[in-house]
């Protein structure tokens, strides 16, 4: 089970903290100050449909079942996870 | 060309030095230091990345994670900024001058907030039940459920439906106190685990599974086997599913 290796995200996950998150620096020096939060919701809105197709198919191998069938119904888009 | 600076994160070291041609559109990722802290930076446009092309997005993305990923790997301690930081030019001074003041003003703090993350990592915890099969073991234990149930069957079929949408009622509240109550106890034990904790919103989940709870949790790397097997014991639990993610760089904890 993947709770004693190296436990793996998707791209959900990391979307979650890349594009809401990280070190702030103050505004003033900062491309469009205004614009900052508007990239974010614009990306999202982009990925959109991205995290749905991935948002169960990378999830973790405790049900490798789902995740095999998932897989078939995706068109084997859906990577493995390594471990 | 230069015009501005696109942030990855700030990390530990003195040097002026490169890390090869690895940036968004194969920019050269370099260090700014201050004193011995640095910035992890490339050059870029003064305005920032934007696209309408999903894969395009997701490169830049992944290439952003993958610089914080690299240099978290080989200084130990990084404070990673978001996708799409970037330090402009200011009047006369330029954007690495820009950067550098704002080292000078914040090394305490960045220093502080290094210190604090040494040898910890982020990992995301999301705990999922099923409400038909938590809900079906709750309803053995609520008498007033069974006695409602034993009544509608011998009721005519009017009645029965409404003693039923009763039961439903019923059944909603016990999942809903349950939920409270499994995730004030969950919380509580994660600290154990965890030095800190950020509460994250809960997401819409699919396939009748309901997200209870989704944690950021910062803890020692080394220790972090002990969380990992106090989850599997939950996610054995019928009816309980657990997503554990990480480790990430600290994007929470900044």
């Amino acid at each position: 089970m993947e709770f004693r290796g190296r436990p793996h995200g998707t791209l959900v996950d990391l979307l979650d903290r890349i594009l809401d998150k990280g070190l702030v620096i103050n505004a003033d020096v900062i491309i469009s100050v205004a614009g900052i939060p508007l990239i974010g919701i614009n990306l999202r809105a982009v990925l959109a449909g991205m995290e749905t197709m991935i948002d169960h198919g990378l999830m973790l191998g405790w049900d490798q079942t789902m995740r095999e069938q998932e897989g078939e119904r995706r068109g084997n888009r859906v990577e493995a996870d390594a471990t | 060309m230069n015009a501005a600076r696109y942030l990855y994160c700030v990390t530990q070291g003195k040097k002026k030095m490169t890390f090869g041609k690895i940036g968004i559109d194969e920019k050269e990722v370099f260090t700014i230091p201050y004193k011995d802290l640095c910035s992890v930076v490339q050059d870029c446009p003064a305005q920032p990345y934007k696209s309408e092309n999903q894969e395009q997005v997701k490169s830049w993305i992944v290439i952003h994670e993958k610089v914080v990923e690299m240099v978290w790997k080989r200084r130990n301690t990084v404070l990673p900024f978001g996708f799409d930081t970037i330090v402009r030019s200011v009047q006369e001074k330029d954007a690495e001058d820009v950067l550098k003041e704002w080292m000078k003003d914040a090394y305490g703090i960045l220093t502080q907030k290094l210190a604090r993350l040494r040898e910890r990592a982020e990992y995301g915890v999301q705990v999922l039940w099923d409400p038909k099969i938590i809900g079906r073991r709750l309803a053995l234990g609520n008498e007033d459920l069974k006695k409602l149930s034993a009544e509608s069957n011998s009721r005519s079929q009017g009645i029965a439906y409404l003693l039923q949408q009763k039961a439903e009622n019923l059944m909603r509240k016990d999942l809903e106190r349950e939920a409270e109550k499994f995730s004030r106890e969950f919380f509580l034990k994660m600290n154990k685990y965890a030095d800190e904790i950020n509460v994250e919103k809960t997401k819409k989940s699919e396939e009748g599974r309901q997200m209870l709870i989704n944690l950021s949790c910062l803890c020692v790397r080394d220790r972090v086997k002990d969380l990992g097997d106090e989850l599997e014991r939950l996610n054995a639990q019928d009816g309980f599913f657990v997503r554990f993610t990480g480790p990430w760089p600290p994007y929470s904890f900044v």
